[in-house]
């Protein structure tokens, strides 16, 4: 390969170096720049994702423009992708002779600087958004954040406890829930989700569209006497934040510390919205406060930011995916997140745990990795259900005094004060089986109880137990609509759907679009303490980009020959950035600042009048007939 | 690479040898084996075993004997190892060969098949007796050998058994009355061999396997369309790898398709409360969950229940994988008769009939009920059965 790249015409040295991107190998440029004069270089070597900038850097240390610079990737363009090694090594020659034939026309360039907005945007107010807001507003920066419920909490806040230490999960969310609300730099906006993301690192333009709730936030106190109002004297609406457990009124708030306190009409449901005949005795217990808006519309807004940190969390997988577990077939059997709200003091049953028929279970059993660890289903380990279920045995346990079965692959806890758990609730008497559950049906009896049927793996035998409760320990899975939301913010995913990050080990908060974090379960599966310390990562990313006050941009974007512009317009409309003006009543102007470098407006000119820089027609050319041209 | 040229020596090198690599000893194959209490090594340890060198003594002891080929343990593995489809019928093979005798019935059986093309052992020249009786033409291709869309392959059951010839009388009804233009074999059918494979004796499924693909081919359709599950798995899995290349269709779903059809033609109402019992081949193995449903739900007054275990849940018959010809082996070993645990659930939903689709089922749920005093409460029809009844003349 050196040999053959020596020999091209216009090369006047060709090395080979195993680590070119470290140090010595930078040197080697610098020292071959000085000792040959050279005036253009070129690297084969690995991605140009990973190392242009290095060598560019290398480039302009030995006194040359960084531009007087071509890289060629041998990496995925060629090595990782063909098994045929002597084509592959003829296809890195012709490779190279492109880029030498390419960049002797390339000029002197300099990156474009351009200023950042201060503000930034967060999506989702779980856990981990509400961290990451207060972390960034708490260091000046306006932050909004934009949450899709009427409020903000997420999963968390529908929790009793938290594994491992039982924390009561209000009492740690709820101050910093409040501490969102109050904060003067951070705007909320629940009921809102993101439309359209425009722009680039540094100055998104983003439009937000905010639901009506049918009440006025700035008017609404919180007194809930509406709610009391209300001409449905019964609640009778299915109560979404109590998975359909308990029931709400048509008026309501989804639970006692939501954020903001504000109530939500529910258009589908009241009778005003129904009939337009209600007697609307929440509007007349509301009195001069006049909160109640039965015409709020939808509104639309458009904020620039400089930064995006996305934390829109999981779903839990849903358990009627699998039949054999007679999930909303037999009413005794449960998913963990309903469980959860059972053990609740807020919840449904007031922190009792009771069956729907108003019993006590004596008998519970826990069935691990129901939509995990599954070609089925999902593949991957959920990473929370092992530790959820060993809190929720506990609480069960405690609450009740049931003899609890457990029923595991494996117990996975490996976080701190993790197996010190597991430990304590072994000893707390739960009773732990070694095996996936096969079939669950019902005793036969009449009694509600149903029978699990799983191998005890370590006993060597099938085991029948009948129980009066189960618990399913669904896993996480990306939301539904998280192939939307990643198409909106142009970023990534991976198989399994969650976001997928720069780098698994060195960039877990960055997305592949420079200025968008994301943080929490919206990346993947993960436990509070790992959410939040993400969002702490994700704020500090955005920090760093926003106090650095200019990002530099590639100088490859598009400009207009003046004098040859015919003026015919063409160009403009097709501009995905809107960043072509017309000027002087007689030619296309383009905002470099705006441009992004895409190409179709050079594409498009019929007169060949507009031009790209790193993509001038003859750099291309050249490189194309270098390519094809017989060695 | 094709299912059947993979051994248990060579498996290791084969992708689905590899499967086994990952086994998570989660235990669920045992647990939803339906004799996952009474096999010694149910496949969870098995698969130890193997991983620990110690496959002789799986093929020793008579675990593999009790496996009933229902997909029940490959349907709910979460590494996906394909267990009935490979390990398990490769594992039996050994342990046959390893057994001083193989059970008597069984031997028979497999005999009968070899010599007559037919496990119970009735002449090849009658298997197309049944033909006269049916009341519509039936072309048979040995005597009209013009091309046709579909050949009929019949099978064993259907063919000999006076119940299973029920099923074929209303089958052939229902094509005729549908305009289905298709021919059968006639006497030139035998057995499509999925049990001899599943039970061993490979050299009598090459026999059968080569038999039938000569037959095949000396006729002109386009596809096959069979009553026998089994035979489906037959031909799904096993004869491509003799050129079997015809689009392949079991007469449920075949039916289903032409509903359209078939709701003009049902205008008899059946009062009857059905459930329906889903075979392993047809349901867990090709997932035809709904097909029977659709049809049963276009009888004018036919009601469905489901039985407690159902679909990819279904509890076998016990008669796959060699298990028809096991019976006597089974009581022996004081083991419960699948059938009877499966007809306890019928009968439980109140149903009176209860409706199959594979052959095998007739006559195994029909002793079944006799035995447990059920007979006169239920009665066990084909799905095409109750569909040619609903059909007036
Ligand atoms: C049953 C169960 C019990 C658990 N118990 C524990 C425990 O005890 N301890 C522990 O450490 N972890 C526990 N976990 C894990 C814990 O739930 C997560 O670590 C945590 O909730 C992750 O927070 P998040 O903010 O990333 O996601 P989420 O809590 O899902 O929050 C995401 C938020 O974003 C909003 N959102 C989503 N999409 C959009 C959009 N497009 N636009 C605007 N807003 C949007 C959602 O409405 C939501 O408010 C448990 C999980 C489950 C399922």
């Amino acid at each position: 390969m050196t040999r053959y790249a020596g020999g091209l015409p216009g090369v006047a040295v060709a090395r080979e170096y195993k680590y070119m991107c470290s140090d010595p190998g930078q040197e080697l440029i610098r020292q071959d720049i000085r000792d040959h004069g050279l005036d253009r270089i070129v690297v084969a070597a690995c991605s140009p994702h990973l190392h242009e900038h290095t060598f560019r850097q290398a480039v302009a240390l030995g006194g040359l423009n960084p531009y007087y610079f071509h890289m060629v990737n041998l990496r995925e363009h060629d090595a990782w992708v063909h098994t045929d090694k002597a084509a592959a090594t003829e296809k890195a020659m012709d490779l190279v002779r492109a880029a030498v034939r390419r960049v002797k026309w390339h000029v002197p360039l300099e990156p474009r600087q351009v200023s950042i907005q201060a503000d930034v945007l967060v999506v989702g107010g779980g856990i981990a958004g509400i961290d990451a807001a207060l972390t960034l507003a708490n260091a000046g920066k306006h932050v909004y954040l934009v949450e899709r419920e009427p409020t903000i909490g997420g999963h968390m806040a529908q929790f009793d406890k938290t594994f491992p230490t039982l924390d009561c999960a209000a009492c740690i969310l709820t101050p910093k829930m409040t501490a969102v609300k109050a904060h003067r730099n951070i705007t909320l906006w629940t009921m809102a989700e993101v439309r359209q993301v425009e722009g680039y690192v540094g100055n998104f333009s983003v439009t937000v569209c905010r639901k009506p709730r049918y009440v006025l936030e700035d008017l609404c106190v919180g007194c809930l006497e509406c709610i009391q109002a209300c001409v449905y004297k019964q609640a009778k609406v299915p109560d979404a934040f109590n998975l359909g457990l308990g029931k709400r009124k048509p008026v309501y708030i989804p639970f006692p510390q939501a954020v903001p306190q504000v109530v939500v009409i529910d258009p589908e449901t009241c009778i005003e919205f129904k009939s337009g005949k209600c007697k609307k005795t929440c509007v007349e217990v509301c009195a001069e406060r006049h909160a109640i808006d039965f015409h709020q519309k939808e509104e639309i807004r458009t904020i620039q930011v400089g930064a995006i940190v996305l934390a829109t969390g999981f779903e839990v997988f849903d358990a009627a995916r699998i039949p054999y577990y007679g999930y909303g077939l037999y009413p005794n059997v449960y998913t963990a997140l309903e469980v959860e709200r059972l053990v609740n003091a807020s919840g449904p049953t007031g922190g009792e745990i009771l069956l729907r028929d108003g019993r006590k279970p004596a008998t519970v059993g826990i069935v691990h990795c129901v939509g995990s660890r599954d070609e089925h289903t999902n593949r991957y380990c959920s990473r929370v259900c092992c530790m959820y279920s060993l809190k929720l045995a506990h609480l069960i346990k405690e609450k009740t005094g049931a003899e609890v079965y457990s029923f595991y692959i494996d117990v996975r806890a490996p976080g701190k004060a993790f197996e010190e758990f597991y430990n304590r609730v072994a000893e707390e008497g739960v009773i732990f089986i070694r095996g996936k559950v096969a079939d669950i049906y019902p005793a036969g009896n009449g009694d509600g109880r149903v029978i699990l049927q799983a191998e005890d793996t370590l006993l060597g035998m099938v085991r029948k137990i009948p129980v009066d409760m189960v618990v399913l320990s669904t896993g996480l899975e990306p939301r539904a609509d998280a192939a939307a939301v990643r198409r909106l913010f142009n970023i990534g995913c991976s198989s399994e759907g969650f976001f997928l990050e720069r780098h698994p080990k060195l960039a877990p908060v960055n997305t592949f679009a420079d200025g968008i974090f994301m943080a929490g379960c919206c990346q993947g599966p993960k436990d509070i303490p790992d959410t939040v310390a993400q969002s702490g990562a994700a704020a500090a990313q955005a920090l760093a980009l926003i106090d650095a006050g200019v990002v530099e941009l590639e100088p490859n974007t598009a400009h207009v020959v003046e004098d040859a512009c015919s003026g015919c317009k063409t160009c403009i409309p097709l501009c995905p950035y809107s960043a072509i003006s017309f000027v002087e009543e007689k030619r296309a102007y383009i905002n470099e600042i705006l441009c992004k470098g895409c190409g179709t407006c050079v594409a498009a000119c019929p007169s060949g009048s507009i031009r790209q820089n790193l993509f001038e027609d003859e750099e291309i050319f050249d490189e194309i007939e270098g390519l094809l041209v017989p060695a | 690479m094709s299912a059947c040229s993979v051994t248990l020596e060579t498996l290791p090198q084969h992708p689905e040898g590899k499967e086994i690599l990952t086994c998570l000893q989660c235990g669920v194959c045992a647990g939803a084996c339906p004799y996952g209490d009474v096999m010694e090594y149910p496949p969870r340890r098995m698969i130890a075993m193997m991983r620990a060198g110690m496959q002789e003594k799986v093929f020793t002891s008579d675990s593999l004997l009790s496996c009933v080929a229902c997909y029940a343990c490959m349907a709910k593995c979460p590494r996906g190892i394909r267990l009935t489809e490979i390990l398990l019928p490769l594992m039996k093979e050994q342990t046959l060969a390893y057994l001083p005798e193989l059970p008597a019935e069984l031997q028979r059986a497999l005999q009968n098949t070899l010599r007559y093309g037919n496990p119970m052992g009735e002449p090849s020249r009658k298997r197309a007796a049944w033909v006269k009786t049916a009341g519509v033409p039936i072309r048979s291709f040995a005597e009209d050998r013009r091309p046709a869309d579909a050949l009929w392959f019949v099978e064993c059951y259907t063919s000999y058994y006076p119940r299973g010839q029920d099923n074929s009388r209303a089958t052939a009804r229902l094509f005729h009355r549908l305009g289905v233009d298709y021919a059968i074999l006639g006497n030139e059918e035998k057995c499509a061999g999925e049990c001899g494979r599943l039970t061993w004796e490979p050299g009598l499924f090459e026999t059968l396997m080569d038999y039938n693909m000569a037959v095949f081919q000396k006729y002109q359709f386009n596809r096959v369309v069979t009553s026998c599950p089994h035979a489906h798995n037959a031909f799904k899995n096993r004869y491509p790898v003799l050129g079997f290349n015809w689009a392949l269709e079991h007469v449920t779903p075949f039916l289903a398709k032409r509903l359209d059809g078939l709701n003009a033609l049902l205008t008899r109402k059946l009062p009857y409360l059905v459930t329906y019992h889903d075979s392993c081949c047809l349901g867990r193995q090709n997932e035809f969950y709904e097909a029977p449903r659709q049809l049963l739900r276009a009888i004018p007054g036919v009601k469905l229940v489901e039985m407690v275990h159902n679909r990819v849940n279904s509890l076998c018959c016990g008669g796959g994988g060699g298990g028809m010809w096991l019976d006597t082996y089974f009581k022996a070993k004081g083991y419960e008769r699948l059938s009877e645990r499966r007809v306890r659930e019928a009968v439980a939903t109140g149903a009176d009939i209860l409706a199959v689709s594979c052959p095998y089922e007739i006559s195994r749920f029909e002793d079944a009920l006799k035995v447990l005093g059920y007979d006169k409460r239920m009665m066990v029809r084909d799905v095409t059965e109750l569909l040619a009844e609903a059909m007036e003349e």
